[in-house]
């Protein structure tokens, strides 16, 4: 449209400026909007010290393209809060409440989040969180603080942290990877694409799928690291089917796989796939099975998630507390049934106020200790299944051991219980193979 | 790279240059006229692909979605323009300035959608139809469609800017509103009805872009920005048909470099043909240049 040039150079090179500032300004201003309030109400003004309200912070994405992490954690917060208030509370205190704190799955997002979470929540005692995608800038931050946290992040980086504060029941991504390549073996694929998203979310279990399913026999013929969110994929699945793999492994953030898996079915090359955990959540079950169509993606795509047993006195006092708040959870609730991260949210509030119960105090630098002591075996000691069995047998000055939803909890002296892994069909629940961690670790 | 995956790239690098045309010359049109750079487009796309994906969920087909994402982001962007960004201009709000509240409008878009739709993700219903291998380049129906409407739409905007006297008022608003005003343009209407074309542009890449991905969600557009941008600053701010080219070049380096070399390096090879263009050529591969302004009040 330009076509009168007078100063040509100064106005494009001011144009190109402008654009390039205003992308950074976008970061910025992104970034500086990261905190919300939680959905099961928060009250902040009190302290931990006297007998108000105490906070458990879901800090996780709730925006963004993890944007389902969230909804997950706090699907686990909300009915562990309310049996705790059903039981009395915590000590003096006698209502407990899950405030959510959106880290919008960016670091950038997430510190300023992090920062005033910690800063305005005078009341709070624990964290469930960070994921994978502010895990590495949040939890220092957390740790500071001194502020128990118990991560949903999967990276290997935490398999031995330093921090004291740092607590995870949900497997590293690099087991993940050992379990896709377990399963694949199982199967008969002699060989392997691996399909992953360039982000650091996606990236977890991509060296261990290699190298496990390399070491029990398997051959990978190709890695594709894919940018996210693309218009289109055509070129990578071009590759991909020159490939000629029996299987693929994958995960990248529902959108790219939707785009990545679509493209691949339209030029008539749909086979088996196996995703992360990161594959098993409703939103990326949905775009892709919407974009491959839901027959096509129950008859090739499983996917490996943390095992969560769904029968036992555990998982049916999860069961009955996550009904009894039904209307208070992303709907439709029934996705959070057997939702192994949702429960290991449940069974980490019930740690934590068990541990301020048998501490007596709410101080996170007295209580901490107590976290993993009452999910060790000791002689003597009372199973129970909840916060309120656990507080009436501690009032009763018996020594409890916590065996919660997602099972027996066995911290290693990085504060991390590596648990076994289930191989999901595409509803994301049903069970088609389990794997107990002596099993993965044949991959290793 | 074989030569078969060469050859199949560069359909493929078409289709993604076909979208990003008809997203780039509406971004650059806006530009061109208003001298505001507004980065709520990406916004606007996803907002326009609701629009249409409402009247594919009720049943209608792709061409009813198409129009519906056009007629939807025609309005927005021109009631936008007039009852935003314009009262801001209008008060002394300079370049800098509105780009900041471009940002912000986007910003708003996007939870406004993130809160109407949530964090979910969504698909059209059509068929993408058969294959069909033209030059050793593989495409199915849909692709065709996208690349016709994106030839067609082009094709229309250029006749639009030279070969009537609307594009002539446009040009001459967009060169010196000032001067074109005291010529008996009107320049406001003449700036509504860039808006509403471009606006229209920004609707059809909208529906197609997200045709195309198979699924979206309320920052999908957003996600498509920086190519935008990067398209219409290589082919010469506010030049429309800069911008066609430039998303051609953009496309087809982008899928030939992800065949060639690894698919992460895919926008890095795009973004470094737009700085080692601008480094020897900074208005852009077919920018002619242009006055330094004020945005017309």
């Amino acid at each position: 449209m330009r076509s009168h040039a007078i100063h040509a150079n100064t106005w494009t090179r001011k144009a190109a400026i402008l654009a390039v500032s205003s992308l950074l300004l976008g970061l910025a201003a992104c970034g500086s909007h990261s905190s919300t309030s939680g959905s099961s109400g928060s009250s902040d003004s009190s302290g931990s010290s006297g007998t108000g309200p105490l906070t458990f912070a879901v800090f996780n994405p709730f925006s963004g393209p993890d944007a389902s992490f969230g909804p997950e954690q706090l699907a686990g917060c909300i009915p562990a809060a309310a049996a705790i208030n059903a039981a009395g509370g915590i000590l003096a205190h006698k209502k407990i409440v899950c405030k959510t704190s959106d880290s919008r799955g960016d670091p950038a997002d997430a510190v300023p989040a992090a920062e005033q979470l910690i800063a305005t929540t005078s009341s709070l005692v624990g964290v469930l969180g960070p994921s994978s995608d502010e895990a590495s800038a949040t939890v220092p931050l957390f740790n500071r603080a001194r502020i128990p946290m118990f991560g949903d992040t999967g990276q290997a980086v935490f398999n031995q942290s330093s921090f004291k504060y740092f607590y995870r029941i949900t497997p590293p991504d690099d087991a993940v990877g050992y379990a896709m390549a377990v399963y694949a073996h199982q199967k008969g694929y002699p060989t392997a694409a691996a399909v992953f998203g360039n982000d650091i979310s996606s990236q977890g279990s991509l060296p261990t799928v290699v190298s496990g399913f390399t070491k029990i026999g398997g051959k990978i013929v190709l890695v594709q690291k894919i940018p996210l969110d693309q218009s289109s994929y055509r070129t990578e699945v071009a590759a991909l089917i020159a490939a000629h793999p029996s299987v693929i492994f994958t995960e990248a953030d529902p959108q790219t796989s939707a785009t990545y898996f679509a493209e691949v079915k339209q030029l008539g090359h749909l086979g088996p796939f196996i995703g992360t955990d990161g594959t098993t959540q409703p939103p990326w079950l949905k775009a892709v099975g919407n974009a491959v169509g839901a027959p096509n993606l129950q008859r090739y795509y499983v996917g490996a998630q943390p095992y969560a047993p769904t029968t036992g006195v555990p998982y049916q006092l999860w069961l009955a507390q996550i009904k009894a708040v039904n209307g208070q959870v992303s709907q439709p609730a029934s996705q959070w049934y057997s939702d192994s991260y949702s429960m290991a949210a449940w069974d980490s509030i019930n740690l934590m106020a068990l541990a301020m119960v048998a501490a007596k105090s709410t101080d996170p630098g007295v209580f901490r200790p107590w976290i993993v002591k009452l999910a060790t075996p000791s002689p003597g000691a009372v199973f129970v299944h909840d916060f309120a069995q656990g507080k009436t047998a501690l009032e009763q000055g018996k020594t409890i051991q916590y065996v919660g939803a997602t099972g027996d909890i066995s911290f290693d002296q990085w504060q991390n219980s590596p648990g076994a892994f289930a191989i999901v069909s595409s509803d994301g629940s049903t069970q088609v193979a389990t794997y107990t961690s002596a099993q993965i670790s044949a991959a290793k | 790279m074989t030569g078969s995956l060469f050859v199949e790239s560069i359909g493929f690098g078409l289709v993604t240059a076909s979208i990003l045309a008809l997203a780039s010359v509406g971004f650059t049109l806006q530009f061109g006229v208003s001298n505001i750079l507004n980065l709520a487009y990406g916004d606007l796309m996803t907002a326009s692909a609701f629009a249409g994906y409402a009247v594919n969920h009720a049943g209608g087909s792709i061409p009813e979605s198409l129009a519906a994402g056009a007629g939807f982001c025609a309005l927005a962007s021109m009631l936008l323009n007039r009852y935003v960004y314009r009262p801001f201009v209008r008060h002394g709000t300079k370049l800098f300035g509105m780009v900041v509240v471009t940002l912000a409008v986007g910003i708003i878009l996007q939870n406004i959608l993130l809160g109407a739709y949530g964090a979910t993700f969504f698909s059209y219903s059509f068929s993408t139809g058969r294959q069909v291998h033209i030059l050793g380049m593989v495409f199915d129906t849909s692709q065709l469609m996208i690349i016709g409407l994106s030839v067609v739409v082009m094709i229309l905007v250029q006749l639009l800017l030279t070969r009537t006297r609307l594009g002539k008022a446009m040009r001459a608003t967009a060169a010196n509103p000032s001067l074109a005003q005291a010529s008996g343009i009107a320049t406001d209407q003449v700036t509504d009805l860039a808006w509403l074309i471009s606006g229209a542009l920004c609707g059809l890449a909208g529906v197609v872009l997200v045709l195309n991905t198979s699924a979206f969600q309320s920052t999908t557009g957003n996600d498509f920005l920086v190519v935008i941008v990067a398209a219409a600053i290589l082919g010469g701010v506010g030049n429309p048909t800069g911008a066609m080219l430039a998303s051609i070049v953009l496309g087809v380096v982008t899928e030939v470099a992800a065949g060639f070399l690894t698919p992460s390096f895919k926008e890095i090879i795009a973004f470094g043909v737009l700085v080692v263009v601008l480094l020897f050529r900074p208005t852009g591969i077919f920018g002619q240049g242009a006055t330094v302004k004020e945005i017309p009040a």
